[in-house]
């Protein structure tokens, strides 16, 4: 089985990959605003059946919507957070905990009207990518890279990257940086935290919307996907340490080989037993994250 | 203070809000056990859909004759929200507020396994038409019907089917998502594959939901003739899709439940084709029927107009559990309401009724491992060809010849 | 004061004491039994998330091991139904003692989500064992007594509404917790030992979770992973505690009462609109948490979360201790 190998870290790169876009703008969204989403999986099934209905009606390749999708959900976002400012700002009890029960509201409400706009049944949407494969074939061994999972690996270190650099190298990341680093103090200098955190939230819903477009050709969708997801993206996030943008990657990379390797090579049966075991037993090694660099 | 008060608002609500009792009436009072929220929601609502067209073609009929007079059905519906316990709470409900009759029964072998012992205690009888489960039959309730044969009795057709093709396929991989049916499923193909020596080179259960892309690639390297999953509409859709993501085509691909749904064809489109199933009903199936539907194509008909969507087994099964009530009432002659003994005496009846219907013949197994399961009817092998499901066995069934070995996925 | 609420809570057991009296409506005692449970569930949760601060988002686990191990040992070992809650009891207690060494380490969201993975690590245990009958679950033999039952549940929860009661309200131990949410460090100089006293914490709120497990699985006969281990379990505690007000004993009863009262409701009688319920309860929630942030309970009497039995129980002048709580409110965040 050792000429399975090569496979079985294509596999889970490929799955990591997935991961990444599901949990990178969440990641940032807590790094700044410090706010636990339940309804991450829902903007990711919201954005799925956006993707879904726009290539149903005018049969375009559903990747060339990513920026349409990006755009409609990242206003979206920056128009709905000062209501999540409002009860992350709220001055008695426990913020954390109000936005979290907040957000599993919502995430309730947008599951009942996925359910009642799209109905009970999975979908799939139609990408001509999502078809095809790069193999290498030798005789017994092979190389099987499927197109539409490249394409997703590709668009999350992309996103990955043009975060980082947004970060890093704009004005508005300062801001964002300041921001998260110490409110008070950013607001001192001239930073309009309302406004940043607004923006903030817009690309993190925009982000996830577009992870349901990428779900939708690579696997299917339904209504009641969303909670699935919420488990993996607050898994990634905090594996990865809460708000360190940086450790996303490797942590979605390494739940993505897990379970590929759980998979091939050991009791399928085991594989999520295996994802939680290691993700309780880093947290309980590293409290903030695998690097410790959560906040 | 506000607690008592609550709780006491709540109690007088809840017994003022129950309906009265009713003493005379001239309709039947049919309960309806089903998940129309959660996991099973989707499965759920296929059952609702089942129960409705038999209500609705009951009564466009005038209702169930009994004795030169005929009786409306009514459903009074409870939702299981996927979950036992509700499933068990629904139970009583309908017993105790509603005091139905009879009772059309849930989705899945969980919230039928909960809901079971409570109508046994109430002595209502309960057929359902969509739970497949080996594990429900094996408990032996006296009250619980089902029209759909589980699994186990099911599963061996289609690897028969497969079995007699050329080349003959020799070797097979066999996988089961972890829930009580798929797991059942993986286990009767297992069984059957053995039996017909065809050699099974990995057996695995799989969590629910898992991208199980990584594991065909291990696959691929044994090259099986064979792949038989058993589970769940969006597992299905989701291996065929990594199957054809790694490129490997078997010559042949078993699937069971699902296959059938129309949301299996709508999202693979080209890639559905040439997926076996199992089922026990299609909408070309030859039956003739004497109550009701006169045959399946009538039947298919009628759920079209209906709901705009066609009609799988699940469907079928749900509304012939309607007709096997409504025929056996008309043998015991009782008209609504029904009390305890004509309740028994409804059981006694449905263990021995013997019918043709659109979805088959009906008739309940009363002891072994199939106990009150329906063991009437005959399992059937069908694929997808051209976007439609085709019965391709057992022979003397066949309307057309299987497409075997499958096109590989790149040349669709 | 204290004379004024024991007679309040009296008044009110009487009155569920003599509820079956009048209804022998089964429907009833069995939707009524299962509220009670869920007024355990949501005061349990509290335990932790209101008087101790640690979101527990597996708490869930607890009541499917009492689930699992009342079963196991009625159908394998073929004990009483009473001989297992006591095990059922011991064993959440025994997890909870295991798991909370090592996790209750962890702050904030790193608690959260150790507590949620190690729930849903239990849920894949209990899916892949045979002893657990795997995604088959268990079955219980019937024993269809809904006086039982609800005289039962009655009993355990009040039980458990007392003993958090005493505890966490007239105790030092609640003093001691209590200081602890509001400054760990500054309880540790006073020479108390945070990790004592939050496993102490964790071990009261799961043991009664898995005697309600426990009864659980008898009174509803048949238990499987996806049933008694569910995220849903969990959430729903949440949802009733935060509606009613955490860190009070009250709120969360209230909590859960308004809630199950309202999903039943909808529930029995507006079956036809389940999605719709979903979108209700939905926004019900969410407009809880921006209108009443301090839960129902909290707003109407104004609690806004242990500064007075702070001040009482530690004695810290008043400046300083708004000072540590408003300081760490922003740290925790």
């Amino acid at each position: 089985m050792l000429i399975l190998l090569p496979q079985a870290i294509v596999d889970g790169l490929m799955i990591g990959g997935i991961y990444i876009t599901i949990a990178i703008g969440f990641s940032l969204a807590y790094g700044v605003m410090h706010i636990i989403d339940f309804a991450v999986g829902e903007w990711i099934m919201l954005g799925a059946f956006l993707g879904y209905y726009l290539t149903e009606w005018t049969r375009i390749e559903p990747l060339f919507y990513l920026p349409v999708v990006f755009v409609l959900f990242g206003l979206i976002g920056y128009l709905f957070q000062p209501v999540i400012h409002r009860v992350l700002s709220g001055k008695k009890g426990n913020p954390l905990l109000m936005a979290l029960v907040f957000t599993f509201g919502l995430a309730l409400m947008f599951k009942g009207l996925g359910l009642t706009i799209f109905g009970f049944y999975s979908r799939s949407i139609p990408s001509n990518l999502s078809a095809g494969s790069l193999s290498l074939e030798w005789g017994n061994f092979f190389v099987t890279i499927p197109t539409i999972r490249l394409v997703g690996l590709i668009y999350a270190l992309t996103i990955t990257v043009l975060l980082n650099l947004l970060l890093k190298k704009t004005d508005f990341g300062l801001a964002v940086r300041a921001l998260a680093q110490n409110k008070e103090a950013a607001g001192l200098m001239g930073i309009n935290a309302k406004r940043t955190n607004s923006w903030v939230y817009g690309i993190y819903v925009g982000i996830s919307a577009m992870s349901g477009v990428l779900i939708g050709c690579t696997f299917s969708i339904s209504a009641q996907m969303g909670a699935k997801y919420t488990v993996l993206s607050f898994f990634i996030v905090v594996l990865a340490g809460m708000g360190y943008l940086s450790g996303v990657p490797w942590a979605a990379i390494l739940l993505g080989l897990v379970q590929s390797f759980f998979l091939i090579y050991f009791n399928p049966g085991y594989t999520l037993l295996a994802v939680f075991v290691i993700l309780y037993a880093v947290l309980l090694v590293s409290p903030k994250g695998m690097f410790g660099k959560g906040v | 203070m506000m607690k008592r008060g609550l709780l006491t608002v709540m109690a007088l609500a809840l017994i003022a809000a129950g309906p009265a009792l009713a003493q005379d009436r001239d309709f039947y009072k049919v309960g309806v056990i089903t998940s129309l929220s959660g996991d099973l929601a989707t499965g759920g609502n296929v059952t609702k859909r089942g129960y409705d067209l038999w209500a609705q073609a009951v009564n466009d009929e005038g209702g169930i004759e009994i004795d030169g007079k005929k009786y409306k059905v009514q459903l009074f519906y409870t939702d299981a929200q996927s979950k036992p316990d509700q499933g068990a709470s629904g139970a009583e409900r309908l017993a105790t507020q509603e005091k139905v009759d009879f009772v059309l029964g849930p989705y899945s072998s969980g919230v039928t396994l909960a809901s079971a012992p409570v109508l046994e205690k109430y002595k209502i009888p309960m057929v359902t038409g969509s739970a497949e489960s080996p594990l429900i039959w094996e408990q032996k309730f006296k009250y619980t019907f089902g029209t759909i044969p589980p699994v186990n009795y099911t599963g061996a057709t289609p690897i028969e089917t497969i079995r007699s093709l050329e080349p003959t396929p020799k070797t097979a991989v066999i996988l089961g998502s972890n829930d009580t049916f798929s797991k059942a499923t993986a286990e009767a193909f297992q069984a059957a594959a053995e039996e017909k020596g065809i050699k099974v080179l990995k057996f695995n259960i799989v969590p629910t939901g898992q991208d199980l892309t990584p594991f065909m690639s291990a696959v691929k390297v044994l090259r099986p003739d064979l792949v038989a999953f058993g589970g769940h509409d969006e597992e299905l859709i989701n291996l065929v899709k990594s199957l054809r993501q790694i490129n490997y085509t078997p010559k042949a691909l078993l699937m069971h439940y699902g296959v059938t749904e129309p949301a299996f064809v709508e999202s693979l489109g080209a890639d559905a084709e040439g997926v076996f199933g199992g089922s026990v009903w299609t909408e070309t199936v030859h039956a003739e029927a004497e109550i009701l539907w006169k045959d399946a194509m009538t039947y298919a008909k009628a759920a079209e107009d209906a709901f705009g969507v066609a009609a799988d087994y699940t469907q079928a099964g749900s509304s012939t559990a309607g007709i096997a009530f409504q025929a056996a009432l008309m043998k015991i002659g009782a008209a609504p309401p029904l009390s305890d003994d004509e309740r028994d005496a409804l059981v006694q009846a449905l263990e021995e009724i013997d019918l043709k219907t659109f979805y088959g013949r009906l008739k309940f197994a009363t002891e072994g491992q199939y106990y009150h399961a329906n063991i009437g009817i005959t399992p059937l092998t069908v694929q997808i060809q051209n976007g439609k499901t085709v019965i391709v066995g057992p022979e003397k069934d066949a309307e057309a010849d299987p497409i075997y070995p499958l096109k590989p996925w790149d040349q669709r | 004061m204290k004379n004024k609420k024991t007679l309040i809570f009296c008044a009110i057991m009487a009155v569920l004491l003599i509820i079956p009296l009048f209804t022998s409506d089964p429907f009833v005692l069995r939707i009524v039994t299962e509220c009670f449970m869920w007024v355990g569930m949501a005061i349990t949760w509290d335990v932790m998330a209101g008087y101790t601060g640690y979101l527990n988002f597996g708490h869930a686990s607890f009541f499917g091991i009492g689930a699992y191990v009342t079963a196991i040992l009625m159908m394998k070992y073929g004990w009483s139904f009473a001989a297992t809650l006591p095990a059922a009891g011991l064993a959440a207690g025994l997890a909870a003692v295991i798991a909370g060494l090592p996790t209750l380490r962890l702050r904030g969201a790193y608690f959260a989500i150790a507590t949620w993975a190690l729930q849903l690590a239990i849920m894949q245990v209990a899916l892949v064992l045979n002893i657990t009958g795997g995604p088959d679950g268990m079955r219980l033999p019937p024993f269809l007594h809904p006086e039982f039952f609800y005289y039962l549940m009655l009993m355990v929860v009040a039980a458990t509404f007392l003993l958090l009661w005493f505890l966490l309200e007239r105790a030092p131990f609640g003093l001691k917790v209590k200081a602890m949410r509001e400054d760990e460090s500054g309880a540790m100089a006073l020479g108390l030992n945070p990790t004592l006293i939050k496993t102490e914490a964790f071990v009261l709120s799961a043991v009664p979770a898995g005697v309600f497990g426990g009864i659980y699985a008898y009174w509803i006969t048949f238990i499987d992973p996806a049933s008694v281990l569910a995220d849903i379990i969990t959430d729903q505690a949440m949802v009733m505690a935060v509606f009613g007000g955490l860190g009070t004993l009250i709120g969360p009863v209230i909590g859960a009462v308004l809630v199950y009262a309202f999903k039943t409701y909808f529930w029995a009688y507006l079956s036809d609109y389940q999605v719709l319920y979903l979108i209700i309860l939905g926004a019900m929630i969410a407009l809880t948490v921006v209108f009443l942030p301090n839960g129902l309970w909290g707003t109407l009497t104004g609690y806004t979360g242990g500064k007075k039995s702070l001040k009482k129980g530690v004695g810290l002048d008043d400046a300083s201790v708004d000072d540590t709580v408003e300081k760490k409110g922003a740290e925790h965040v």
